[in-house]
């Protein structure tokens, strides 16, 4: 297919979903990520040399991608609106259609000349274009009242997460399915140290520090018992352990220690037990004052640049010896051993470097919220971080955001949305639900069916495309490698053959 | 003369179970010569490498390495005492780049710290620089150009391969460099290569050599003194001219008095023996 029109494809059908479920403004937001991902999209399927090859190709692309946009847009006030009570002014929804039009169009294309530009400018080019967006995102938000910015704010949270499993799946080949302990023990060390639980009140700039240090400090102590272990029974492993922080965070309400005899600490209410410890204390900024639930826009800063500098110190670790070890001893870690690395070392670096990344998201959060609740960390939370980093492109920090971002914002944006709109749909008066499918109305379906939907997004991917869909190179090549005609491969094995059996 | 010996194994045994695969074997290496260990297949070479490299460990014996004993330390500490290796069946880290094999082979000489890696001092910055430059400087030196330094090394031709698990090898900064079978699988062009590249790297680095080979021509033409093995045991040891007319050696290679009717690559190792 057309690369143009693969790439107005994905953007348009991206796009028409949003708009097919949100209300009249929000084709603004649908048409900004349908362009976005147009013009991404074309950019790299086809890269161009000449500004204006590029501009016609981003117009292109974009301009499909919003046709859909409109298609949607009037689809939905014909069939949906009626029945949900919205407007039915046909004219009215389609110029809002063309309005997502031209925004996707112009979208697509800067992001499409950018990518004319040579080659370290359009990287930079195309990064400031992302962040800009990002940046005047609450403006957005704001301007036309969509009032996201509660869920804006859990998402990233859970993107930054899913960049630190990353450093222990991704880089270090280590299948940890109890990442989730990590976020439980940072949020329970900042609900420790800044709240009135204690009566300790550390100011969160401290707090957030600490809580990375402590959760590294569990990152090595749960990391040692499995580092005799490898595949399926490391994940065991960790399972176990994801599982026993919330448990031990639900027990520990009545905490006693006797050593030899003697009562040492007697009958200490650690962690709340299982109403959790609330409140907790919120950041302070001179000039904003303490930050208030009832204002994003600090918050989203806040994550965003603690996002900003992990992001940062993840590529320096990726690029360091310490990287290289991870992927090395990934790849085939007799031989890592063989060549000086310190497996033992490695491994545990990696497992509480992943960590810290999480006690950094656990202290957001807890204060964030501010409250903690052990169920908040179960096993569910650690699966759906390993599948923002598979969907996306394990060991790819670009794929992981991506993924990370499709997958909390279906969660908690998209599902929830759809299910509204079938809600009202199906107990609007003008439909009759035979009595044989009044069982819907029981259904509420973003919650019911939101794993299900996961489960298929994960089957479809591994089938489709495993490596992700921002693979890094070497996961590509790993999983396609029976695609490339290499000659010389072939004779390798007839050669090694011979010698399978020994070291 | 002992002080002249890089390596000093006395008394090795490897048992498996019920299988000794080596068998009270004594063993010295001359600091700056090239050594070669033989003996037919199954006759425990490779163990005998594999517990000098600290992948297994002795049943009994010692190991002494540049005055220190060796055995049972882990392999990352062989390593950095100065032992490099290579293996039988390649075993290059497939989905890294040339340039990266060669970098996680100088790990243990570099010193970045992991707070150093985060705050990205100078130091390592600089650390990294030399390291990517030495890096680029080994492939070259083992033949591998510039051009092959950011292919996968699975996408490396089998011949390069086996240069780059040297050139990886070599990044350690061996005192002495074991090569498991460097020749084999390769045609008479890539062998004469690969041998005047070990004899560069004893000649020109200093760095004391000990192969394994099955190639007779590569042994005999390369080797200052050769061990040979059979059945774990060691049956013969010396110079290439003694190597070559030892009775038990050339009834090891064909068995029990059946000289002319050697098979296959007893046969042709056995002529070569006689070459
Ligand atoms: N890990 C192991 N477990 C059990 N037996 C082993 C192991 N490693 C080697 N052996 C056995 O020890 C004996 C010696 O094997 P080794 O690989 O050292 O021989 P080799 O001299 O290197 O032979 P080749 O020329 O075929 O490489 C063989 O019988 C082999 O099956
Ligand atoms: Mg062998």
């Amino acid at each position: 297919m057309n690369p143009r029109i693969r790439a107005g494809l994905a953007g348009g059908i991206f796009g028409a979903l949003i708009t097919l479920i949100s209300v009249d403004q929000v084709v603004y937001l649908a048409g900004m990520l349908a362009g976005t991902t147009a013009g991404m999209m074309v950019a790299y399927m086809e890269p161009q040399k000449k500004w204006l090859d590029g501009l016609r190709q981003g117009i292109q692309a974009g301009l499909l991608g919003g046709l859909f946009i409109v298609i949607a847009k009037l689809l939905r006030a014909i069939l949906i609106n009626p029945l949900i009570g919205d407007s039915t002014d046909l004219g009215g929804q389609f110029m809002l259609g063309l309005n997502g039009l031209v925004i996707a169009t112009i979208i697509s294309a800067i992001f499409a000349v950018i990518a004319t530009l040579p080659r370290p400018q359009d990287l930079i080019g195309r990064y400031a274009m992302v962040a800009i967006l990002t940046l005047i995102y609450p403006w957005i938000d704001q301007y036309f009242q969509y009032r996201f910015m509660g869920e804006v704010i859990p998402v990233l949270v859970f993107v930054l997460m899913a960049l630190g499993l990353n450093i222990v799946v991704g880089y270090a080949g280590l299948l940890d399915l109890g990442y989730a302990a990590f976020f439980a023990i940072g949020a329970y060390a900042t609900a420790m140290v800044a709240s009135p639980h204690f009566g300790i009140s550390l100011s969160f700039w401290l707090v957030i520090w600490i809580a990375a240090a402590v959760a590294a400090i569990f990152g090595v102590i749960l990391g040692a018992p499995t580092l005799p272990l490898r595949g399926d029974y490391l994940a065991i492993v960790t399972l176990g352990f994801g599982e026993i922080v919330p448990i031990a965070a639900t027990n520990l309400d009545t905490f006693s220690l006797s050593i030899l005899g003697f009562k040492v600490i007697d009958n200490i209410n650690l962690t709340g037990g299982p109403k959790g410890i609330n409140p907790i204390n919120r950041p302070y900024l001179p000039g904003i004052g303490a930050f208030q639930s009832s204002q994003p826009i600090p918050w989203y800063y806040l994550i965003l640049i603690i996002m900003i500098f992990s992001i940062f110190f993840i590529l320096r670790l990726r690029n360091s010896r310490l990287g290289r070890a991870w992927t090395a001893m990934r790849e085939d870690e007799l031989a890592a051993e063989a060549m000086g690395i310190n497996i033992v070392k490695t491994k545990l670096l990696a497992f509480s470097m992943g960590a810290t990344f999480s006690g950094f998201a656990g202290a957001f959060y807890g204060s964030y919220i501010s409250a903690i609740f052990p169920e908040s960390f179960r096993f569910e939370v650690s699966v759906m971080l390993l599948c923002m980093v598979i969907l996306g492109g394990m060991g790819n920090i670009p794929g992981v955001i991506l993924g990370g971002l499709l997958i909390q914002f279906a969660d908690r944006l998209f599902l929830p949305q759809l299910s509204n709109m079938m809600q009202s749909i199906i107990s609007s008066p003008q439909v009759q639900l035979p009595s044989s499918l009044s069982f819907l109305h029981e259904l509420s379906f973003a919650s019911d069916f939101r794993l299900l939907l996961f489960g298929i997004t994960l089957v479809v991917m591994m089938l489709l495309r495993p490596e992700g869909l921002i693979p890094s190179e070497r996961q590509r090549m790993e999983l396609h490698a029976d695609e490339e005609p290499v000659v010389e491969q072939q004779q390798t094995e007839v050669y090694t053959a011979r010698n399978q059996e020994t070291v | 003369m002992s002080e002249n010996l890089l390596l000093k194994a006395t008394g090795i045994v490897k048992q498996f179970g019920g299988l000794t695969a080596v068998n009270n074997v004594d063993f010295n290496i001359p600091r700056g010569s090239i050594t070669s260990l033989i003996g037919p297949n199954g006759a425990g070479k490779t163990t005998f490498f594999n517990m000098i490299t600290g992948l297994y460990v002795p049943t009994s014996g010692t190991i002494v390495f540049d005055g220190e004993e060796i055995q049972g330390l882990k392999p990352d500490a062989v390593t950095t005492r100065g032992i490099g290796r290579t293996f039988q069946n390649i075993r290059l880290f497939a989905h890294m780049t040339a340039l990266e094999n060669v970098l996680v082979g100088q790990h243990c000489r570099l010193h970045a710290s992991l707070l150093g890696i985060l705050a990205l001092t100078k130091k390592v910055r600089e650390e990294e620089a030399a390291a990517h430059k030495r890096a680029q400087e080994l492939l070259e030196y083992v033949g591998l150009g510039r051009s092959r330094a950011n292919e996968l090394s699975k996408n490396l031709p089998y011949g390069d391969q086996r240069r780059l698990e040297i050139a990886r090898a070599l990044a350690t900064n061996p005192k002495l460099l074991l090569l498991d079978e460097p020749t084999a699988g390769m045609n008479p062009q890539e062998t004469d290569d690969l041998t005047r590249l070990m004899r560069k790297v004893r000649d020109e680095l200093g760095i004391t050599v000990l192969l394994i080979e099955h190639d007779m021509k590569v042994v005999m033409g390369i080797s200052e003194h050769i061990t040979v093995l059979d059945h774990g045991a060691k049956i013969a040891e010396g110079s290439p001219e003694e190597i070559r007319n030892n009775e038990q050696v050339i009834e090891a290679y064909l068995g029990r008095g059946a000289a002319a009717h050697g098979k296959g690559g007893r046969q042709t190792a056995a002529t070569g023996l006689r070459t």
